[in-house]
């Protein structure tokens, strides 16, 4: 890189908001996933312009490529600089811009992480539903980047959802602002809803305006499970035609009820079954009593081996640490996952669980699943050992043959954590030639020089 | 050396110890973040890169060491650890040069106790303070252990038994009052602080004891836990603390070694055991030690798991406080909250319960105070920064007092100049403080 420019960015934002020496550069060289690519320069821009004027630096200098960065918590590798260049990291950019309380919009600058959003609405009494599983530490801005979600999304959808207008700074390091805070929105196309999920290959955020609603009032669980997972499925789907469905449709499969079983202790709940759900409603303390009252009863005409409601928040905890015990439950199988987030359409659940089951003992390696039930987002987990050459050459098999199955199936190779590098070699088993220069050449309109996170997706 | 810790390898960069590290959130760069300081050691034992010390030390000695980071990760990375054995590593390398925190190391490790409040006495000259740009703490009142071994009878006064000390050597203990009752014994670890510069708290954590039945004995040989020490990188200095107060305890048939210092709880029941090992003289008495090292609040709760009625005080007027849970406070494992109180702060919400007139009213986030041990010596900037933010969530619950256990965070909470304007400086207490000034009925 040439040095010129590293004075430059000293120049324009001041010494403490540039790193540039190997130590701090390695700081940023990796997201959550087990690759890394070492950046040439750390930028921390306050706003907008100063967005604009790195973008142009950059292209004056040889369009060396720029990554924007949040919290670094990806899981497809969106954040990592893998042409070297600049990470612009937006951490300093965490402020809430302001809450529109009569029309029901926040708007706020991408580097808020998600938790500090929620809770900053709930005091005053309303709610921001996508809940990404690392929404306590990362940022609105990659989750917007990558449309994340999380358990909310039977009920509440994803981020796109709530996406109503941006700040973004294009390629070519002009700002533009896309959408408006109104429902009904229909002039020219939709820029605000294709900058999302973009995986930050389009332009950077600078301003994200999100659409909130009135908090719930109370919420309660129940914890079932049943021998047959048919039972299981045909339960789950009378829940989800329900007018009040589940707030949260949680499941776990066989295997993962295996892995857990032996490491979560609870005198209250059992983990057993071949087929588990965690269930949530919410809204006022009425409605969702009628709801669990209303769960229950349907339920149970499905012949549950074991059935757990509750509303008080000890239970509540000791139920959702059941959720969360899989993760570690997964280390005794191996050191090295390989995490799919693959989704497909609801009724085709069953096939893909036993498609799974037959992956794992083809390449007798084990593949563990759970994930969201309402919208079809499985998380596969292939367990292996980072040692064993033969076994990670399986794991590698196993994962196209998984997704592979996902597109037979009408699904979608990633629900929640997007392409980036992890998936880019699969697009084409879902995607022509064609489609694919699709893509590119609505990059190219955005990003001609193609310096904006270069390399991802396609 | 200690154990060979490998757990920079089951980190998986998740990011989840970000926003829970006190000194990643002063400028959100990750160079000063837990999994960054990860990353660093991990590719300095692989020697991928060529790291410099100097540039590596930076990220480690802004590290706090409160633990938060380990809390809550998913994958049981010893990340305080890693940083503790990161800087001994780099220490023996060789980094001798004069530094702040050297000369205070020194003056905290002299046997010759006067030497602290002397050295603090200086640095809160005005000349002094301006050269530094830094505020020390004053030490108040005289120290509390003298030349001799102390006991305090249980249920009598306090000022009668401090009157006629034990001679060194002579230690009595009953195992039953006149009446044939147990009486509890434990012995009382008060910490370089609360020794010598905030010795009140140390007679209020006696008197909570012996009025509730309890016999405390304090040997005179005890002195710095060593945490200053291992978060300098000096591991010798430290060990030697550690045998010393090891020694100190040694063969006085206690069951219970009580401190009321957080961050003394955790350097000799984290720290003690992870430096020996087996081979090495004195083994089973660090070991012996640290496992009888408890902290003020989990003995009131073996006390009162013995049956044992903890009494109650009452202040003559009701004050609304604040109570600030030190990162190296943890409760017992089996430890489960019941009272509003104990569901606030935990452990020591049994003793809040029991102070008539106390309010205690909930910190939102429960920030880090910023004091960290030797990092508010080494990075003072840094350390009022957290202070500051510390601060934002103390003056919205808007408290009277402000109560903590740990001898630092005492020191960061009293230092609010450049934080309150000076006519609203929040007086900051130890919860024993408060508990005996309310036993003794005190207006």
């Amino acid at each position: 890189m040439d040095k010129k420019l590293i004075n430059e960015f000293e120049m324009m934002l001041g010494k403490d908001r540039v790193l540039s020496e190997t130590e701090e550069l390695l700081c940023y060289s990796y997201d959550a996933t087990s690759k890394d690519f070492m950046p040439e320069v750390v930028v921390f821009p306050l706003n907008g312009e100063e967005i604009s004027k790195i973008v142009k630096l950059c292209l004056k200098y040889n369009n060396t490529p720029i990554v924007g960065r949040g919290s670094g918590s990806g899981f497809s590798g969106g954040s990592l600089p893998l042409k070297g260049g600049v990470v612009v990291s937006f951490t300093k950019m965490n402020r809430i811009l302001e809450l529109d309380e009569e029309n029901m919009f926040v708007t706020v600058e991408p580097g808020i992480i998600n938790a500090d959003l929620k809770s900053y609405l709930s005091e005053k009494g309303y709610f921001y539903p996508p809940d990404p599983a690392s929404y306590e530490f990362s940022t609105i801005g990659g989750n917007v980047a990558e449309s994340s979600g999380g358990p909310s999304a039977v009920k509440y959808g994803v981020t796109k959802d709530y996406v109503a207008a941006l700040e973004v700074i294009t390629g070519e390091g002009e700002i533009i602002y896309t959408g408006s805070k109104t429902v009904k929105n229909v002039s020219g196309y939709n820029l605000t809803q294709l900058f999302t999920g973009s995986e930050g290959t389009l332009g950077l955020f600078s301003k994200i305006t999100l659409k909130i609603l009135s908090k719930p009032e109370a919420n309660s669980l129940i914890l079932v499970s049943f021998n047959d997972i048919n039972d299981g499925f045909n339960a789950a789907i009378s829940l989800l035609k329900l007018r009040n469905r589940p707030s949260m449709l949680e499941f776990m499969d066989k295997s993962s009820i295996e892995s857990v079983k032996s490491i979560f202790k609870s005198d209250i709940i059992k983990i057993t079954g071949n087929f588990l759900f965690i269930i949530e409603a919410d809204g006022s303390k009425e409605e969702v009593d009628k709801s669990i009252g209303e769960y229950k009863y349907i339920l149970e005409r499905f012949s549950p081996v074991f059935l757990f409601a509750s509303e008080k928040s000890e239970d509540k905890k000791a139920i959702m640490d059941a959720r969360k015990a899989i993760s570690p439950s997964l280390r005794k199988y191996g050191d090295l996952k390989i995490n799919n987030d693959i989704a497909v359409p609801i009724n085709k659940i069953p096939d893909m669980l036993a498609f799974l089951e037959e992956t794992s003992k083809k390449y007798k390696i084990p593949v563990i699943n759970f994930g969201h039930f309402g919208d079809g987002n499985i998380h596969v987990n292939i367990m292996l050992d980072k040692n064993n050459a033969e076994m990670v050459e399986k794991g590698g098999k196993a994962k196209y043959d998984v997704l592979k199955k996902t597109v037979e199936l009408d699904g979608s190779l990633s629900g929640e954590h997007g392409i980036g590098l992890e998936k880019k070699e699969f697009m084409k088993l879902k995607y022509d030639e064609y489609y694919i220069s699709l893509l590119e050449n609505i990059k190219k309109v955005f990003d001609p020089h193609n310096i904006i996170n270069p390399g991802k997706i396609f | 050396m200690p154990s060979e810790n490998k757990s920079y390898l089951n980190c998986v960069h998740c990011g989840k110890c970000l926003p829970v590290c006190p000194s990643y959130n002063i400028d959100f760069n990750e160079f000063l973040s837990p999994r960054g300081r990860v990353r660093i050691v991990l590719t300095d034992y692989a020697d991928s890169l060529l790291l410099r010390p100097g540039k590596i030390m930076e990220s480690m000695s802004t590290c706090l060491l409160c633990g938060r980071c380990e809390k809550v990760c998913p994958n049981d990375v010893n990340i305080t650890e890693l940083v503790a054995n990161e800087k001994i590593k780099l220490e023996e390398f060789g980094r001798k040069r004069f530094s702040s925190d050297k000369l205070a190391l020194n003056i905290l490790k002299n046997k010759r106790k006067v030497l602290l409040k002397s050295a603090l006495k200086i640095a809160n000259i005005p000349f002094f303070k301006k050269l530094s740009g830094r505020n020390s703490p004053l030490p108040e009142g005289k120290s509390f252990i003298g030349k001799r071994d102390l006991i305090f009878n249980a249920d009598t006064s306090l000022e009668k038994s401090q009157s006629s000390p034990l001679k060194h050597g002579q230690v009595i203990m009953q195992s039953a009052d006149e009446d044939g009752k147990n009486i509890f014994k434990a012995g009382y670890f008060s910490g370089c602080v609360f020794n010598g510069i905030y010795s009140q708290i140390s007679i209020d954590t006696v008197t909570s004891l012996t009025k509730n039945g309890v016999e405390v004995f304090v040997p005179k040989m005890q002195g710095c836990c060593g945490l200053p020490f291992i978060s300098s990188g000096d591991l010798k200095s430290f060990k030697e603390l550690a045998v010393n107060n090891a020694l100190a305890f040694k063969g006085k048939k206690l069951d219970y070694i009580v401190t009321s210092c957080a961050s003394c709880s955790y350097s000799i029941n984290k720290l003690y055991p992870k430096y020996f090992n087996e081979n090495e003289e004195n083994y089973t008495e660090i070991l012996d030690f640290s496992k009888k090292l408890i902290s003020i609040w989990a003995f009131f709760n073996e006390l009162k798991k013995h049956g044992i009625e903890i009494k109650k005080g009452k202040l003559d007027k009701e004050t609304k406080a604040v109570f600030h849970i030190p990162c190296h406070l943890s409760n017992m494992p089996d430890f489960k909250p019941v009272t509003a109180y104990e569901k606030l702060i935990g452990e020591p919400g049994l003793i809040a319960d029991k102070i008539a007139g106390l309010k205690l009213k909930p910190l939102k986030y429960n920030y880090c105070c910023g004091n960290g041990g030797m990092f508010n010596v080494r990075h003072y900037d840094l350390s009022k920064k957290i202070t500051k933010r510390k601060f934002e969530e103390i003056k919205e619950a808007a408290p009277q007092e402000i109560l903590t256990s740990c001898s630092g965070c005492i020191f960061s909470l009293k230092d609010q100049s450049g934080i309150v304007k000076h006519n609203e400086v929040i007086p900051v207490n130890h919860l024993i403080g408060i508990y005996a000034r309310s036993l003794r009925g005190e207006k």
